[in-house]
């Protein structure tokens, strides 16, 4: 937890990698994942660096590997997961892969073709079969005179000439998309020389490229003239028609068509021992190449990183250097010095001093990793700032059930959460893809908070499903509000409202002794007394939160040294925040403690004299709290003012030598920047207190939301029937009804709406007392897969 | 369209514009340039290419990697880029998107003609059209003998057909026959385009219109440049102009009586725009051809086309602009790969 207060101390290290031994270097320590390398040859473009010949083999190997894994999804097959600890292959290992796979993906490219080439052949004996099989019946040789005249009439027999003209046949197939066009272009082109018939085959033949079953358009074209059938056979060219010769006898045809289909018989046995042979050929890639695959990506990932290297002027050794945090140095030595051992020089790595700012490494856990996602998602902090996910860890959850409290509504969100917790280590819940899933479960941690810390809340509000709930006895006595003011059977049958007045003795026993009392739930002024409650909470839980973060900026201003800023800047800050709102929550309190039931009738406004207190005035209506009151407000707020005065002022001239070290020292542009950070602060602690109040908002909403829903639903159900049979049997739909929207509307709506609240007042009005969150992290090489 | 259509632009074409803008932004810079004629292979070429964002577009391609593979994986995905902006356009635009084809399909049926003029078979032809001008009757035009036979038989279901009017003819298709067909086509095709997008109004016109003012102009250069010491008459030549260029009607009339490059140059003298095009011509020792020249004042008026929104010039200028960033990516491969380094850097910088 210790490294979670602020981000661990990040070195920068030059790496002298032996050559002979720089390869087994880098692949240890992406092993280790522990570094990030910095690229030394920016200058150099990517083919001009010093291993990327390698890099290109590397390429190459993958676009086999492509291939193979291309084919093996082609034939329905999965690849399994490589097992086991795969380690980057030596160098010469490469080549050893490079052959095994060209092998193998010659073997396959052999069969393949093998086995395309067969089906095609098949195809085309089918297409042949169907298009001989179809039964075009042939209209002009048969009848040239009938059959024509409805399929074309403008071809009109002319008896002379033509009908000495031999008629030829051209048969064959095209894609049925294609047919019309086909049709089309032969009649524009060839008009009155030719009479086509088109026909869809009846049975779908298997596509040979693709597999897929599709239907063709077989056609017959009698034609007369041999330019005409030229152009026929060009037409037909241009369209991929797949063209057969066609003979014209009746008996001839069929004996074409039975020694077609020998053919073709003769033909699927050959090619089922051809797919045979073809899946063990693919059974063994199945094998070999996932592991393959992970070798060859760490190895290109190697030869990347030794890119990035510098050359020593000796050309003995390579020359890298990287981040990595300081407590990881040893570890880094010791993998370095037994990765290089063999080549009989050692890899040295050391420190070296920098200037630039080195990034940011947190380390988490399964738990704290959501929570350092909500604070890294508005920004990663500069190195060695104060880290706020701590305490995110507890005010997140607390803020978000502040405005989700319901003892019902936590408990179904804990219980779902504990769920995900439980089963986070089953593989099918890990291997989901469901985008929306894995939002949830990698959350599941900070919803088991947020459900637990609303089940805490829900029972402060008293509420459980809307609904209060008796486990003390109340701490108001209406029997003895009866008996001491006599109410009579008239008087109660008169009035439906009664008050119960707490300065009657005997009326109010005393305090509930944990939340709200359960009477309130009956009481007409329910509401008013929880806004109050409510609001108040609400600014006291936000300026002590905001305090918080103040006082989380001395730690930073410690660490880096700037004492300057510390009573200069936060001490100013702490002054003002604590003098206006401090004092605000200090008059709540008070107020809550001093002023009892008997005083209630003048009991004196806050509000009057908060408002008194910045316009300097009073009124006389209004009596002070405590004697001196008017004194301490004058006080304070000359405190304030002064404070803001000199710390707007001061500051600017402190700034001077903290900031003019590395810029040019501008001093206007300080001074404005000062000014405004003075102003935005000032006003930024108006704004944000109020906007605190959100925590009031969005827990009346969602209390007014559930209690809507119970009045509506449930309550008009237990209503309907007062016999056992029509309440049971009313009951179940509208029980279905209400927990389903309990479920969509209060859990999921109003738990998106509260956590997107809860989510603001962390990163604007906590984060910004403190958090820069201008750096960015440390990403190390690494072979690790990502989560 | 009604007046200011900068309200309704977005309803129907915003995405698109977006779209194109966003691949503008992809095209490579002067760095990716000057990092490309270092190149010392076509596989450092490679390489530098799949650092920009052409990607990984060569990767499947098997070794030896030549020149013409690039070009036409290159061309490739600037047709899957375009057939996507189709595909998803609307009226006018689509009709706008169709017109920008009809160019390419008339160099694929010239080419096509050409190669069945010379009897190459029609597969070696086909894999040099270009891509965009594809359509499913392109391979039937060799069954033509004549015009209107290609016209009536082949073309008369294509865009293509309305710009046949006037050529209609019973030549036999030679080679001149041909030129002049292509030319008559492209005449044709350029006039109605101009007409389509003055039409349309708005700030299509105000863009496109001057481009292909231009485009019209500099065919009508080309085209009596190229007739020179041929047998094309005087006339025929005057035919073959498009008239929808700034030079119509009377530089038109000028440059038909044009004999030679100076009276050309001459011609252009009197317009300001080609003034300087023609003063950046160097003479034939060396300095850029005339062609370059058209090229570069293309490329910037295509670069200021994306200046303005709301209109479809910029689908026009991103294509050409990409037609141009591939012609310069041949040609540095072309040199690299001839070892022929000397005019490697007389590529046309895309601004």
């Amino acid at each position: 937890m210790g490294s979670m207060f602020r981000g661990e101390e990040v070195a920068l290290v030059q790496f002298f990698l032996p050559t002979a031994a720089a390869y087994t270097c880098v692949s240890q320590l992406g092993e280790l994942g522990l570094t990030e390398f910095r690229d030394l040859n920016a200058s150099v473009s990517a083919f001009q660096r010093r291993f990327v010949g390698d890099v290109r083999r590397c390429e190459e190997l993958e676009k086999t590997f492509t291939f193979l894994q291309e084919e093996v999804r082609r034939a329905g097959l999965v690849l399994p997961p490589p097992e086991g600890r795969l380690l980057a292959p030596p160098p010469r290992d490469l080549l050893r892969i490079q052959e095994e796979t060209d092998r193998l993906a010659q073997e396959l490219r052999d069969v393949r073709g093998n086995q395309q080439s067969l089906r095609a052949q098949l195809h085309q004996l089918q297409l042949h079969s169907a298009v001989l099989g179809q039964g075009h019946h042939l209209p002009l040789a048969a009848a040239p005179t009938d059959g024509l005249l409805e399929r074309s009439p403008l071809l009109q027999p002319p008896g002379g000439p033509h009908r000495d003209l031999r008629v030829n046949f051209v048969a064959g197939a095209v894609k049925p998309t294609k047919a019309a066009a086909l049709e089309r272009l032969l009649w524009r082109a060839c008009r009155g020389f030719l009479v086509a018939s088109f026909r869809e085959t009846e049975q779908q033949l298997e596509d040979p490229v693709t597999g897929e079953p599709a239907t063709w358009m077989t056609f017959l074209i009698s034609y007369w003239g041999e330019q005409i059938g030229q152009k026929i056979r060009k037409i037909t060219d241009c369209f991929h028609c797949h063209v057969f010769p066609f003979v014209e006898q009746e008996e001839g045809r069929l004996g074409t068509l039975q020694q077609l289909q020998q053919q073709s018989l003769e033909l699927q046995e050959v090619l089922g021992e051809t797919e045979r042979f073809l899946s063990q050929v693919l059974g063994r890639v199945q094998q070999l190449l996932p592991p393959w695959q992970v070798q060859i990506r760490k190895m290109k990932a190697v030869y990347l990183v030794l890119n990035q290297c510098s050359v020593s002027a000796t050309h003995k050794c390579l020359i890298a250097e990287g981040w990595c945090a300081s407590s990881d140095l040893p570890t880094l030595q010791q993998v370095l010095q037994g990765s290089s051992s063999e080549a009989g020089v050692s890899a040295v790595v050391h420190r070296i001093p920098c200037r630039d700012m080195p990034p940011t490494l947190i380390r988490t856990n399964r738990f704290t990793a959501s929570f350092q996602g909500i604070v890294d998602a508005y920004g990663v902090g500069r190195y060695q700032e104060v880290n706020p996910a701590p305490y995110t860890i507890i005010t997140f959850p607390f803020l978000f059930a502040v405005m989700f409290g319901d003892v019902g509504h936590g408990l179904l969100m804990f219980l779902f959460a504990l769920a995900m917790v439980l089963a986070e280590n089953r593989p099918a819940v890990k291997a989901a893809q469901n985008e929306i899933w894995r939002t949830f479960f990698s959350g599941r941690y900070l919803l088991l908070l947020m459900g637990l810390f609303s089940v805490y809340t829900g029972f402060i509000y008293n509420e459980c499903f809307s609904r209060a709930t008796t486990i003390f006895p109340s701490g108001w006595s209406v029997a003895a509000m009866a008996t001491q003011s006599g109410w009579s059977d008239a008087f109660l049958a008169e009035h439906p409202l009664l008050t119960l007045d707490p300065a009657v003795g005997g009326v109010f026993l005393g305090p509930y002794p944990f939340g709200i009392d359960p009477v309130w739930s009956l009481a007409v002024n329910h509401l008013s007394f929880l806004n109050s409650f409510k609001m108040k909470m609400s600014i006291i839980l936000g300026v002590t939160h905001m305090t918080f973060g103040v006082v989380l900026g001395v730690f930073n201003h410690v660490h880096f040294g700037q004492w300057h800023r510390l009573f200069l800047e936060t001490l100013p800050e702490l002054i003002f925040l604590l003098g206006l709102f401090g004092y605000l929550v200090f008059l709540v309190i008070y107020k809550w403690l001093s002023v009892s039931a008997a005083g209630a009738a003048a009991a004196p406004s806050i509000l009057i004299h908060f408002i008194n207190m910045f316009l300097f005035s009073r009124s006389p209506t209004n009596q002070p709290l405590f004697p001196g009151q008017e004194d301490d407000k004058a006080g304070i707020l000359d405190a304030s003012d002064a404070s803001v005065a000199g710390w707007g002022s001061d500051e600017e001239k402190a700034g001077c030598p903290g900031n003019g070290e590395e810029a040019e020292f501008v001093l206007s542009e300080v001074l404005m920047h000062q000014a405004i950070h003075t102003i935005e602060f000032c006003l930024g602690c108006i704004s944000n207190t109020a906007s605190y109040l959100r925590l009031w908002a969005l827990s009346l909403a969602h209390a007014q939301l559930s209690e809507v829903l119970w009045a509506m639903v449930m309550r008009v159900g237990l209503r309907m029937g007062r016999e056992l049979g029509v309440a049971a049997v009313v009951l179940v739909p509208i029980f279905a009804a209400f927990a389903g929207l309990t479920v969509a509307i209060l859990l999921v709506m109003e738990g998106l709406s509260a956590f997107l609240h809860a989510l603001r007042l962390h990163w604007v009005e906590f984060q910004n007392k403190f958090y820069l969150g201008s750096g960015y992290k440390l990403s190390p090489f690494t072979f690790a897969e990502e989560d | 369209m009604l007046e200011g259509a900068e309200f309704y632009f977005n309803v129907d074409h915003g995405y698109l514009e977006g779209l194109v803008r966003g691949c503008k932004a992809s095209l490579l810079t002067q760095q990716d340039y000057l990092n490309l004629v270092q190149c010392e292979t076509l596989e450092d070429v490679k390489i530098h290419l799949q650092t920009t964002d052409y990607g990984n577009f060569l990767a499947n391609q098997t070794n030896p990697l030549t020149v013409s593979k690039i070009d036409t994986e290159m061309r490739k995905k600037l047709c899957r880029e375009f057939e996507y902006f189709r595909n998803h356009s609307l009226e006018p635009l689509s009709t706008f998107f169709t017109y920008m084809t009809c160019s390419y399909m008339i160099d694929n049926v010239i080419l096509l003609m050409n190669g069945a003029l010379q009897k190459k078979p029609v597969k070696e032809i086909l894999a040099k059209c270009h891509p965009l001008g594809r359509f499913t009757e392109m391979e039937a035009v060799n069954i033509a003998e004549t015009p209107s036979d290609l016209f009536k038989a082949v073309l008369v279901e294509t865009p293509l057909a309305p710009f046949f009017q006037d050529c209609m003819s019973e030549n036999t298709l030679d080679e001149l026959n041909i030129e002049l067909l292509r030319n008559k086509l492209y005449k044709s095709y350029l006039e109605a385009f101009y007409k389509f997008c003055k039409n349309h109004g708005d700030v299509t016109a105000e863009i496109m219109c001057p481009i292909l003012e231009f485009e019209a102009d500099r065919r009508a250069f080309i085209i009596t440049l190229n007739s020179f010491g041929t047998e094309l008459s005087k006339d025929d030549r005057e035919t073959l102009y498009p008239t929808c260029g700034k030079l119509y009607p009377e530089g038109l009339r000028l440059l038909a009586q044009a004999e030679d490059f100076d009276q050309m140059r001459r011609v252009a003298d009197h317009y300001g725009v080609y003034k300087p095009l023609f003063e950046a011509v160097g003479d034939g020792s060396g300095g850029k051809t005339l062609e370059d020249v058209f090229y570069e004042r293309e490329v910037q008026m295509n670069v200021l086309a994306f200046n303005r929104q709301f209109h479809y010039g910029v689908f026009y200028a991103y294509t050409k602009l990409k037609e141009q960033e591939m012609r310069n990516i041949v040609w540095i491969a072309e040199c690299i790969s001839q070892r022929h380094r000397t005019k490697i850097n007389s590529y046309i910088p895309i601004l």
